[in-house]
């Protein structure tokens, strides 16, 4: 059994202009000591739908079922949900000046996560503990810095702290929304490499939700690609670079200015997202696909298993069989070529 | 003025004359602090001595981390601050010392593109009024002239002109950066320059704006200075990089060799922690993880800046301030690199030990390892 299993995950507001529906159909596994990374751009649902486990998500409409460790999340009560809450799933967020107390001593703040959730350790050592973590974490002179307030740390810093504070509990999960989002790319590096070392360690299980590719083909063993709230296509890190299935992932790789020098063009992704208020019932992605057909303007695709590969799927009407779909793909490129060749 | 040599070289043919020339630009920020009491006024070094030229047509990507300087020298550039020392001269003219009225014609030279779509756009007035402003301002045309001339501008970005009424709220974030730029582009300027322009927007979108500025630039002859963080963006839009830490320019040099050959450790450093969209290559590739933080710019390290962190640096680092000049014999007259021991291609900054005072040391990361 995986620590984590997530079945047809929906979650939906009522709002005054119709309901939004921000989560349709999440499914995936996960297994302690791997790291699964959400994937997906502004308003796709990626943060709402790990919100949703831990109870965060207030106002939402969740059906469903997320079993962690044998219990479900979802139909847990307050009293069950705050002893997994924290202790044995932690959660980073993007901004860590907004999740520390402003007016509480860091030290002070991983004592007292530590302690809420322990009662039997003493002051002392979970004082000794905090610092111990804020070394872990790479905080320099950490005994001196636990007593320091938030605002004299570095953004990188921070998150640091942030960290340290998630993984005080040692929990089995850690859910990571957009960690290293607001850092600059060296600092991102070390908190990247404070994170896998943690999980080395402690054999926690990632959820890392993110829009940043790079981060995903370093950081995850599998990644899911959300879209309008649904599931586009699943697929082990590989895969999903290398011999991806649907056309949104092929659309946001493209995207990527990552391959060429100037005078080279990028292949953006055509049109904006859609709203998620009362969503038709069709591929989200029809209207931006370059392959769209009548049928998928007609019905919505569910995930299926694509490239005979169990651990692959992908929400898309276009043929499920590798070579063909290869080929439909070179002749996407080839007919895109010779679009803007000037007739 | 110091260092002022070495980049004077590269421009000595009369036709090849950058259309933006800086020498030794210099901007401090005084501190609000308890330091006033004590009588001593501080000094934020946001940028401090930087010497770069911009030729005409080309994109200049400048690249760091935050709080290096890059946008403070970007609003230096287009007279949003003045300057603390050092000269800026455009088209051979010094309007580093000119007068906000001196200053205005020039103004029309060279405009900016801001990172927040939501923040430089003003939410009361209509789309229409904002990107006609610059024709208000330097009154030019009449009221039906302009309403012309914004439609086509609007057309030119890519929005559709029936939108001339509507207001910023009804646009999304990259719709919002295509209205920034018209409003940039509405006097027909020299120069852009764009502070972090699509560092908001996500992939999809980032794209489309990038494709848009590569075409402006195409039709209009523009001259980009490009600021961000993103060192995918930048090798894909610029000519020439030029990499900042600290408020000084530490190595500047065509993208490819920049990206290929670098001779400074920060720069590699840098380069390094990239995440690269492409698994095999992230497992195989060395990453430096730097050690520490950035110093504060209130009291900029001595020497070369980047000595406190830099995995091999020597005594003298801290000492002697690295003139930024061409570092190797098989670089391009194009490649300056500020640094004492540049580097060679093959070199692992991973193996490198730094001798530096352990004073000089900022952190101890030793918990971190140094590699991944």
């Amino acid at each position: 059994m995986s620590l984590l299993e997530i079945r047809d995950l929906e979650v939906s507001f009522n709002t005054p202009d119709g309901v939004v529906r921000a989560v349709r159909g999440l499914s995936f596994d996960l297994d302690r000591g791997k790291t699964l990374a959400i994937v997906g751009e502004s308003g796709s649902g990626k943060s709402v739908s790990t919100q949703s486990l831990t109870g965060l998500s207030r106002g939402a409409h969740v059906t469903g079922s997320a079993t962690f460790d044998g219990i479900d999340l979802l139909t847990a009560d307050e009293h069950q949900l705050r002893g997994i809450r924290g202790a044995r799933i932690g959660m980073i967020f993007q901004d860590p000046l907004s999740s520390l107390h402003p007016y509480y001593r860091v030290g002070w703040q991983i004592v007292e996560m530590i302690r809420a959730h322990d009662r039997s350790v003493s002051k002392r050592a979970a004082r000794d503990r905090a610092a111990q973590l804020l070394s872990m974490v790479g905080i320099p002179h950490a005994k001196d810095r636990i007593g320091d307030f938030p605002h004299q740390f570095s953004g990188g810093m921070r998150q640091r702290v942030m960290i340290a504070m998630a993984m005080s509990v040692e929990p089995d999960l850690l859910i990571a929304d957009e960690p290293t989002t607001a850092l600059d790319v060296t600092v991102q590096a070390q908190v990247l490499a404070v994170m896998r070392k943690l999980q080395d360690e402690m054999g926690t299980a990632i959820i890392l939700i993110t829009h940043d590719l790079g981060v995903v083909a370093e950081m995850s063993d599998e990644i899911v690609v959300m879209y309008a709230g649904q599931v586009m296509e699943r697929a082990s890190r590989r895969d999903l670079f290398y011999r991806h299935h649907h056309p949104y992932t092929e659309g946001l790789l493209a995207s990527l200015p990552a391959q060429g020098g100037k005078g080279t063009r990028l292949s953006p992704i055509k049109g904006t997202p859609p709203s998620s208020i009362n969503p038709p019932d069709r591929c989200p992605f029809a209207p931006r696909c370059p392959y769209a057909f009548d049928k998928c303007w007609r019905e919505n695709p569910l995930p299926r298993v694509v490239f005979g590969d169990l651990s692959h799927q992908s929400a898309c009407w276009l043929s499920t069989d590798e070579a063909t779909r290869r080929e439909e793909r070179a002749r996407m490129v080839a007919s895109k070529l010779s679009a803007e060749e000037p007739a | 003025m110091t260092g002022t040599t070495t980049a004077q070289s590269q421009d000595n043919t009369g036709s090849d004359e950058p259309l933006l020339r800086l020498r030794g630009v210099k901007k401090h920020f005084p501190v609000q602090s308890s330091a006033l009491i004590r009588g001593e006024q501080e000094y934020v070094h946001a940028v401090d001595g930087v010497d770069l030229d911009v030729r005409r047509g080309e994109t200049l990507g400048l690249v760091g981390e935050t709080g290096c300087g890059k946008s403070t020298l970007a609003r230096c550039i287009a007279r949003l601050y003045d300057l603390t020392e050092g000269t800026i001269e455009l088209d051979g003219r010094d309007i580093s010392t000119l007068s906000r009225r001196e200053m205005r014609p020039l103004r029309r030279e060279i405009q900016m593109i801001f990172q927040d779509p939501y923040g430089s756009l003003n939410p009361r007035r209509r789309v229409g009024s904002i990107i006609g402003e610059p024709f208000a301002i330097h009154d030019i045309g009449s009221r039906r002239e302009r309403k012309k001339q914004v439609q086509e501008l609007m057309e030119l970005v890519g929005l559709n002109p029936e939108h001339y009424n509507r207001f910023p709220a009804d646009f999304s974030g990259g719709q919002r950066q295509r209205i920034g730029a018209a409003r940039a582009l509405a006097l027909k300027p020299k120069m852009l320059v764009c502070d972090e322009p699509v560092s908001a927007l996500d992939v999809s979108i980032q794209a489309q704006l990038i494709n848009l500025l590569a075409d402006l630039q195409d039709e209009l002859g523009l001259t980009y200075v490009f600021i961000t963080h993103d060192l995918s963006v930048v090798r894909h839009i610029s000519d020439r990089i030029a990499v900042m830490y600290l408020g000084k320019v530490m190595e500047v040099a065509p993208v490819e060799e920049l990206f290929e050959t670098s001779r400074h450790p920060y720069t590699r450093a840098l380069l390094s922690a990239l995440p690269v969209p492409d698994p095999d290559l992230a497992d195989r590739r060395e990453q430096i993880i730097l050690v520490g933080d950035m110093p504060t710019p209130v009291h900029p390290p001595s020497g070369c800046r980047f000595h406190t962190r830099c995995p091999k640096a020597q005594p003298d680092c801290a000492e002697v301030v690295p003139p930024l000049e061409k570092a190797k014999d098989d670089d391009s007259a194009d490649h300056l690199t500020a640094c004492l021991y540049p580097m060679d291609p093959d070199e692992r900054l991973s193996r490198a030990r730094a001798t530096v005072a352990d004073s000089e040391i900022v952190a101890d990361d030793s918990a971190l390892g140094g590699v991944s």
